[in-house]
């Protein structure tokens, strides 16, 4: 019950601070765009076409994101030394991560909401609740992954190299899975809920891993 | 010598059962009658491939104990089953491009197969987990960093696996749609011997890459105390 008041503790800090200095989401927001921008020339984007790419599309703007939410996250804490300062408090490390972790993720969700919005009016993509469930349910576990990852790196030299390095691959399961049901949702087809449940599950499963590895990572 | 008895020991039993599969590959096995000669790639291709496995399944052991005890032997252990683990998996992707090209007429840039992309991922990780041990702190940091990548970085393994099975593939199974073994029993019984010579090589490699680590650490700690005594 403690570490849950802590994690949303320290969630209410990222989010507080992020609303205060509008730093990371209008600088995600006008990137997400510019991405559509360059993708509706560099795929020369029509009707026929947008429901076969949009999936490609809105994974490759998300991943780059996700970098960039993810990394900041922890090296902004790491450059100022207020992680250290944290990590002296008898607070447990998983609940300190589970709640940077947490505002990250809710900083993606928001910039998801960009994205989609974008995509429907840029480039015609439809908006459907599936799209929006989809996107959000892989959401959960490349937010914990993404965290963890970018813990890790932020005590390493060459953060910004390492980080793509170690998370893209491990979130390829999530691309897969959530690639595959938006090509069905982006194509009309009837919501399947099995998709969306197997990425909440996965997401659960690596928000519990991540919270008990988070121990090992933030440790040093 | 008789301190590092065992990595001579695997050695020389890996030398000789390797050997031994290599006359059942090239002389007993039966050939192919729709693929040929090529075909003997595949002994070497997935034995490779499941000595890989192996090395990452004992970098995730080995991580998991370091970890837990924070012992010096473990990460050892973890670093060298990485390393041979790469290369292992090295072997197989490129064994698999040889025998792919002739048979599927394979070309990358037409055909993402689904177990080579998997595969090639879990290299990609096991990468990331040697890089991570060169840019964090060299001593307890590096291990503990890198034991957390090498635990989550086994998540691809049972997707290579069910690959085949997950997504459309021209990989073929090793059952047949009824169950049973879809090759015949001199084939198997080549794969079986060629996959036991290679998890012995294998474990040859991660002893003798253990020791040398070993050998690195001691004469480290050695210079470190030369040194604090010239000081004195």
């Amino acid at each position: 019950m403690r570490s849950l008041q802590i994690a949303l503790a320290v969630a209410r800090k990222d989010l507080r601070s992020e609303w205060r200095g509008r730093e990371l989401l209008p600088a995600l927001a006008t990137f997400v765009l510019l991405a559509l921008v360059i993708a509706n020339f560099a795929f020369d984007l029509n009707g026929a076409s947008v429901p076969r790419l949009a999936p490609g599309i809105l994974w490759l703007v998300l991943v780059f994101v996700g970098l960039v939410a993810f990394g900041r996250s922890f090296a902004g804490e790491k450059e100022r030394g207020s992680l250290e300062a944290m990590l002296l408090t008898p607070a447990p490390a998983g609940a300190l991560f589970a709640g940077k972790a947490g505002a990250a993720g809710l900083v993606l969700l928001a910039t998801e909401a960009v994205l989609l919005v974008g995509m429907a009016l840029f480039l015609g993509a439809p908006l459907s609740a599936a799209v929006i469930a989809i996107t959000f349910a892989a959401s959960l576990g490349i937010a914990a992954l993404g965290s963890l990852f970018a813990a890790l790196v932020a005590q390493t030299r060459a953060k910004e190299l390492l980080l793509p390095v170690l998370v893209l691959p491990l979130w390829l399961p999530f691309v897969v899975l959530g690639g595959r049901a938006l090509q069905e949702a982006f194509a009309g087809q009837a919501m399947r809920p099995g998709p969306s449940l197997l990425l909440l599950d996965l997401g659960v499963l690596f928000w519990i891993a991540a919270v008990l590895a988070a121990r090992f990572v933030l440790d040093d | 010598m008789t301190k590092h008895r065992l990595p001579y020991a695997l050695t020389a039993t890996g030398v000789v059962t390797l050997l031994g599969a290599l006359a059942l590959v090239f002389f007993f096995a039966p050939q192919d009658a729709v693929q040929g000669p090529v075909q003997r790639i595949f002994y070497v291709h997935v034995s490779a491939a499941i000595a890989g496995f192996a090395c990452f399944g004992v970098v995730v052991v080995a991580s998991v104990l370091h970890l837990v005890r924070t012992g010096a032997a473990s990460d050892r252990l973890a670093r060298a089953a990485a390393q041979v683990g790469l290369v292992m998996l090295t072997v197989n992707i490129s064994m698999g491009i040889v025998w792919a090209k002739p048979i599927w007429g394979w070309d990358p840039s037409q055909t993402w197969d689904a177990r080579f992309t998997t595969t090639v991922v879990l290299w990609l990780i096991y990468a990331g987990y040697l890089l991570v041990r060169k840019f964090a702190a060299p001593g307890r940091q590096a291990s503990r960093l890198a034991a957390v990548v090498g635990i989550f970085g086994f998540i691809d393994v049972p997707i290579v696996y069910f690959s085949v099975q997950w997504w459309r593939t021209l990989h073929p199974s090793l059952r047949a749609g009824n169950g049973q073994p879809a090759l015949p029993a001199a084939m198997l019984l080549t794969f079986g011997v060629t996959a036991v010579a290679m998890l012995i090589l294998t474990a040859a490699l991660v002893s003798v890459r253990y020791s040398i680590e070993q050998q690195a650490e001691e004469q480290e700690s050695r210079a470190t105390n030369a040194s604090l005594e010239l000081a004195r």
